[in-house]
């Protein structure tokens, strides 16, 4: 099921064109990542999501029917530029955030406090928020927007500012709602994430759609013919792989001819009689990717 | 959720965040303190300054041209009240009080037979000053008047007695008691009638006058006042959520207007809290005039009075909206006001003019500005309150369709500005920007 569509939009601000035509899917509970440098278009597609500012042109479908503001009590967003009111109490400012995106009151407090508990910050429910740590308050804003459940959720550079216990906590709560079939769109730069967490990918730059699909076809898009091969000895000469170099005590880095498939390569090392244990084609980091990419466009 | 539930939690969080502020009950709590001590300060004096002059003041005469015929210390004539005075007094069952305040004259005047006697007994604070009567009085009609020299305001009342002394005796025995007393206070049951541009004949009425002008003024003002501080409100809150960068997460929860007439809402809420507060302090401090405005037969401006709340309510909205969506454009709240202040200046129109309405109320610039949105809301209640019977229903109904359909284009201009505001950091945005981006909000 697709739960956001953009079709062709074109954004522009004065003389600056921040989107050229940009089209992608996002498909129902999965965790989509939305790529790009900075200045890319990213926060632009994500504004036209949350109806804050309007295409040029192009349409945005969400839930299967053009985005309607209706929908935004469906959807949750965190920006990248994001803040709290600072005189007032976490559970106050939490239960405003609630009660906007269509909780009852009650309802919208007791979620408070709840996801206050699972952002293991159960004590600061009482405090004025400018007592918060800079990490508290990331993590506040967070358990705000996912507390009410929403089926679709954008979070822009959640993690920034966390440390690694609380970036392993934000993901395992995106895991969660992935499990419980919610839909996530995680525009990031940190490219560990996107591999350990996205299922599929957009990557923007210039206003333009340059990089989209799912996360392991694309690595093996952008990859080098290269495979890994473990072996009980050295592997011996076969048609069609290029080179063979050394990694560690029974592994071999093979680089395979142009137009050469892993699997007929490993057919061919078999028929040679190459004792092969285990056999891994190499799969570019999305890290790699991005900076190829992205280098290709300035080039 | 619908719109409405949007509104409404919008409304409900602004109103509580801003009753909850320490400026807020300060000034809503602390400004009727402040007025009445500084009422306090300006009566407490003038309460003694009163009754000092309640207290006896003895003056000396040297009848030069020896008519008064005085053997001894001799009080003035009794003052007769003005009608008015008496009716009002009677309304709140203190005629009696009010007579023996009011009524008794407490000057004495003490005869000397010389000029220098009476000095020195001036000078040693037996008296108060003297007066000298020409010994050709009857023709020339001269009185010298001696006081010391110093400030004093009770010195037209000490003549105003001396005169009706003068009078009294000069025509002591020439006429009969009634007549006498008749030439002294010639007009002392008089009552002014007014007539209506109906042909209508109606008691001309003070109290009345005062009142028909008393309600369309403190709407003006307190309207004034509400725009003013709410304004501020609003200008701030909006400026806070820039700086906190709450504006997009509440732009992705509800419509730029939802949020604008959720704030108007709270906010004016807030506002009309404050006015309630002071309007209720003021009643329980004054409580004793509404029963004399009742029995004293007071024609109150119910017509006016009536349309108090919802033209308030509207006018408000009217430039709430135009206020807050310009004001948001502004980088910082200096800016926000400056690029606000037109409309504030606008608000405070009908109060510049108020003279030239008052005059006509039913002129031509007053007819014209009842359907200028800017005024309208002031307008009727001026007219409605003065002479009601002159404005046609037709104005009133007509100047509220007005209202309110300018009020929803306000409203619809200010959430666009309001978005294009709240998105907009650093420089303001240039005009041309500003027509863009609000076109592209449909």
């Amino acid at each position: 099921m697709l739960i956001a569509q953009f079709q062709n939009l074109v954004k522009t601000y004065g003389d600056t064109v921040a989107l050229r035509g940009v089209t992608f899917d996002v498909h129902g509970s999965e965790i989509f990542g939305l790529l790009g440098p900075n200045g890319a278009g990213k926060s632009t597609v994500i504004r036209i999501l949350m109806d804050i500012i309007r295409a040029d042109s192009g349409e945005v479908l969400v839930f299967g029917e053009p985005r309607r503001r209706e929908h935004l009590d469906r959807m949750g967003y965190l920006p990248e530029e994001r803040g709290l009111y600072t005189r007032l109490t976490v559970l106050d400012v939490m239960t405003y955030f609630g009660t906007l995106k269509g909780l009852p009151r009650a309802t919208a407090r007791k979620k408070a406090t709840e996801w206050l508990d699972r952002v293991e910050l159960p004590h600061v429910a009482g405090w004025k928020v400018d007592r918060l740590s800079k990490g508290m308050s990331q993590k506040v804003q967070i358990a705000s927007v996912l507390m009410s459940d929403p089926e679709l959720c954008v979070l822009d550079e959640p993690t920034t500012g966390l440390d690694p216990v609380n970036v392993r906590l934000v993901q395992d709560l995106l895991l969660e709602r992935r499990r419980q079939g919610r839909t996530t769109i995680l525009s990031t730069h940190h490219m560990n994430q996107v591999e350990a967490l996205c299922d599929r990918v957009a990557l923007v730059n210039k206003g333009r759609l340059v990089v989209y699909g799912e996360v392991d076809e694309v690595r093996r898009q952008h990859s080098l013919p290269e495979v890994l091969v473990h072996a009980e000895r050295p592997l011996p000469q076969v048609p069609g792989i290029v080179s063979v170099v050394a990694e560690g005590d029974d592994g071999w880095r093979i680089t395979l001819a142009d137009g050469m498939k892993p699997a007929d390569a490993l057919a061919a090392l078999v028929r040679a009689g190459a004792p092969v244990v285990r056999f891994e084609p190499m799969l570019a980091p999305m890290e790699d990717i991005f900076l190829r990419v992205v280098r290709e466009e300035a080039a | 959720m619908t719109r409405w539930h949007k509104v409404r939690t919008v409304a409900a969080f602004e109103f509580l965040t801003a009753v909850k502020r320490p400026g807020y009950l300060i000034a809503t709590f602390g400004m009727p303190l402040f007025i009445a001590a500084y009422g306090a300060m300006v009566a407490i004096p003038a309460y003694y300054a009163q009754l000092k002059d309640q207290e006896q003041a003895i003056y000396g005469v040297v009848d030069g041209a020896g008519f008064l015929q005085l053997q001894g210390d001799i009080a003035a004539p009794e003052v007769e009240l003005p009608a008015e005075v008496k009716n009002a007094a009677g309304a709140l069952g203190q005629t009696e009080a009010v007579k023996s305040a009011l009524g008794k004259s407490n000057f004495i005047f003490r005869p000397f037979e010389e000029e220098p006697k009476a000095r020195q007994a001036m000078i040693g604070q037996a008296i108060k000053g003297y007066f000298v009567i020409a010994p050709d009085y009857i023709d020339s009609g001269r009185v010298d008047i001696y006081t010391p020299d110093e400030v004093s305001m009770s010195g037209s009342d000490s003549r105003q007695a001396f005169a009706n002394l003068i009078r009294e005796r000069l025509l002591s025995g020439k006429l009969d008691e009634k007549l006498r007393h008749r030439v002294i206070t010639p007009m002392a049951d008089s009552k002014r009638l007014s007539i209506k541009r109906t042909g209508e004949v109606i008691e001309d009425d003070q109290a009345a006058s005062i009142l028909r002008l008393a309600v369309p003024l403190v709407f003006i003002i307190l309207f004034l006042m509400s725009v003013l501080m709410t304004s501020g409100y609003l200008m701030q809150g909006t400026a806070t959520e820039k700086e906190n960068k709450v504006v997009e997460v509440l732009l992705a929860s509800a419509n730029p207007d939802e949020i604008l007439a959720g704030k108007l809402a709270g906010l004016g809420g807030a506002g009309l809290l404050q006015i309630g507060v002071w309007l209720l302090m003021a009643l329980a401090t004054g409580i004793g005039v509404i029963p004399m405005l009742l029995t004293s037969g007071v024609q109150i401006p119910w017509m006016a009075v009536s349309l108090a709340v919802p033209l308030f309510i509207i006018s408000f909205l009217f430039f709430g909206s135009l206020i807050l969506g310009t004001g948001s454009l502004g980088s910082n709240m200096r800016e926000a006001q400056q690029l606000a202040m037109v409309w504030s200046l606008l608000a405070a129109l009908p109060l510049m003019l108020l003279a030239v309405f008052i005059r006509e109320p039913h002129g031509s610039a007053a007819r014209v500005m009842t359907w200028v949105p800017f005024s309208s809301g002031s307008l009727i209640m001026l007219r409605a309150s003065m002479d009601p019977a002159f404005l046609a229903w037709w104005e009133v109904a007509g100047a509220l369709v007005v209202l309110a359909i300018s009020t929803r284009l306000a409203l619809a201009v200010g959430a666009r500005l309001f978005r294009v505001g709240l998105l907009s950091s650093g420089a303001r945005p240039k005009l041309r920007e500003i027509i863009r981006q609000a076109r592209l909000a449909n």
